[in-house]
């Protein structure tokens, strides 16, 4: 790297950090490349630098205590703090193409990834840590919960998984719930010490290179299983949606470079 | 101390969480409204960093980084991602306070952290044109283009000063450049 690149590349990350980049920025990055160790040690000169004068002993309002405290509350009963690993959002150096190239990807990888399965159970349910156990008063299936979604929201969206590949179902989500549920059958059963399920949406939040982590999940049974979508941000309008195969545990950025099944999502109400 | 709070969050001990929220609730709360206009904005932003800091507690490690410098990064990931698809700008209400000479912080009140002063310290350390660079990007979110613009200064000087400025404070601090391969990433 010239000492010319290695200056913008520089550039680059402070202003990352300092005010986030822009798709053709963050390309523009990646292009440069540059040491991960090195980004997160301006992050966090920029973090320390981001304290000064900073007036943290103002208390925030009660009421946000109240919900933090709920929150932190669902988060224990969701799950024994699972423990994934975040990686900085642009930190692999494989390059992204859109979601559009996940269908391609998933082409590729699907005849790998998956041995299809054929028979029926809708009670057949997967696994998915983040998931919160259901109240007693909400003892319903998944179908019984998916389906209470729909009735419940008008505006509840779906997508179809492509057949590509042999897998198949739906996606359905509750912008105003932040809720929704998939359908999936045909996908293989994981072997849990190596790898999971994970699910991405696309929405118009966020850049086609980081989707929303919506959920690992371990496909543990054959047929179709039902699973809750646990997404990690506010979702808003997803045009998409894709499961990938990850490590144990799942990850923040994927490199999508094992597409199990892409749903775009149709004009179509449910 | 605080310095174990994320360690037992992450065990699962749910006592933490009101531990956490005492000891670092109020620097969020204070960054997001400092980095957001609005309290509305503010209250939902705080609440995805604190469930991004509940679900990444497990991967703090105090060797690498304090509690409060792992959730301040967590902080201003999510405030920037926010920013950046509402495209507000940070607040700048005290902007015309800030023009004028580098801060002096003699009179200023004690920082609210180790961290804070260490950082305070570390921008005391560059040239006056760097710490008021830093001190209106970072600290009260202008562009550089609103800098230059109010500062007289050409655009190329202030990103200079803003990345000269940065690298100068991170040796300061003593940050350097790690190995990624023992990065804590939150």
């Amino acid at each position: 790297m010239s000492d010319e690149e290695r200056e913008k590349m520089l550039d680059l990350l402070c202003d990352k950090f300092v005010y986030g980049l822009s798709e053709e920025e963050s390309q523009k990055l990646d292009d440069l490349g540059f040491d991960p160790g090195e980004a997160v040690s301006i992050e966090r000169t920029i973090a320390a630098l981001g304290l000064v004068d900073l007036d943290a002993e103002s208390p925030m309002p009660a009421s946000l205590h109240e919900k933090l405290l709920r929150g932190a509350d669902e988060h224990f009963k969701a799950e024994s703090v699972e423990v994934r690993e975040i990686v900085l959002s642009d930190g692999p150096r494989v390059p992204w193409f859109g979601w559009l190239g996940w269908a391609a990807a998933a082409v590729a990888s699907i005849a790998l990834a998956v041995t299809l399965f054929t028979s029926k159970g809708p009670e057949n349910r997967a696994a998915l840590p983040g998931t919160p156990p259901p109240t007693p008063e909400e003892r319903l299936d998944p179908a019984q919960q998916r389906q209470k979604l729909i009735e419940s929201d008008a505006q509840v969206i779906m997508a179809q998984w492509g057949e590509t590949g042999g897998v198949s179902g739906d996606v359905v989500w509750s912008d105003a719930k932040q809720a929704g549920y998939m359908r999936v059958k045909g996908l293989a059963k994981n072997d849990v010490s190596k790898e999971t399920y994970q699910l991405w949406i696309f929405d118009e939040t966020q850049s086609e290179k980081t989707p929303i982590d919506g959920g690992v999940f371990d496909i543990n049974t054959d047929g179709e299983v039902i699973v809750p979508i646990d997404a990690k941000l506010k979702v808003k309008n997803p045009g998409a949606f894709a499961i990938t195969i990850e490590k144990p545990g799942g990850v923040v950025v994927s490199t999508r470079g094992r597409v199990a099944a892409l749903a775009p999502v149709k004009p179509a109400k449910v | 101390m605080g310095e174990g709070i994320l360690n037992k969050i992450a065990a699962g001990d749910k006592t933490a969480v009101e531990e956490c929220l005492k000891k670092y609730g109020g620097l969020v709360w204070s960054l997001a409204r400092r980095m957001l206009r609005n309290s509305d904005d503010a209250e939902d932003a705080v609440q995805d960093i604190f469930l991004d800091v509940w679900k990444n507690s497990g991967k703090f490690d105090a060797s690498q980084s304090s509690e409060t410098t792992f959730i301040a990064m967590i902080a201003r990931r999510r405030l920037i991602d926010r920013i950046r698809f509402t495209s507000r700008r940070i607040s700048a209400d005290a902007l015309d306070e800030m023009m004028s000479e580098p801060v002096d912080r003699a009179d200023k009140k004690m920082q609210t952290s180790l961290e804070a002063n260490d950082a305070v310290r570390a921008l005391d350390s560059l040239r006056p044109e760097q710490q008021q660079v830093l001190q209106l990007s970072i600290v009260q979110g202008l562009s550089h283009q609103e800098i230059s613009d109010r500062t007289g200064m050409p655009l190329g000087t202030v990103k200079t000063h803003a990345r000269r400025g940065i690298l100068q404070a991170r040796e300061f601090l003593g940050l350097g450049t790690l190995d990624s391969s023992k990065e804590v990433h939150a």
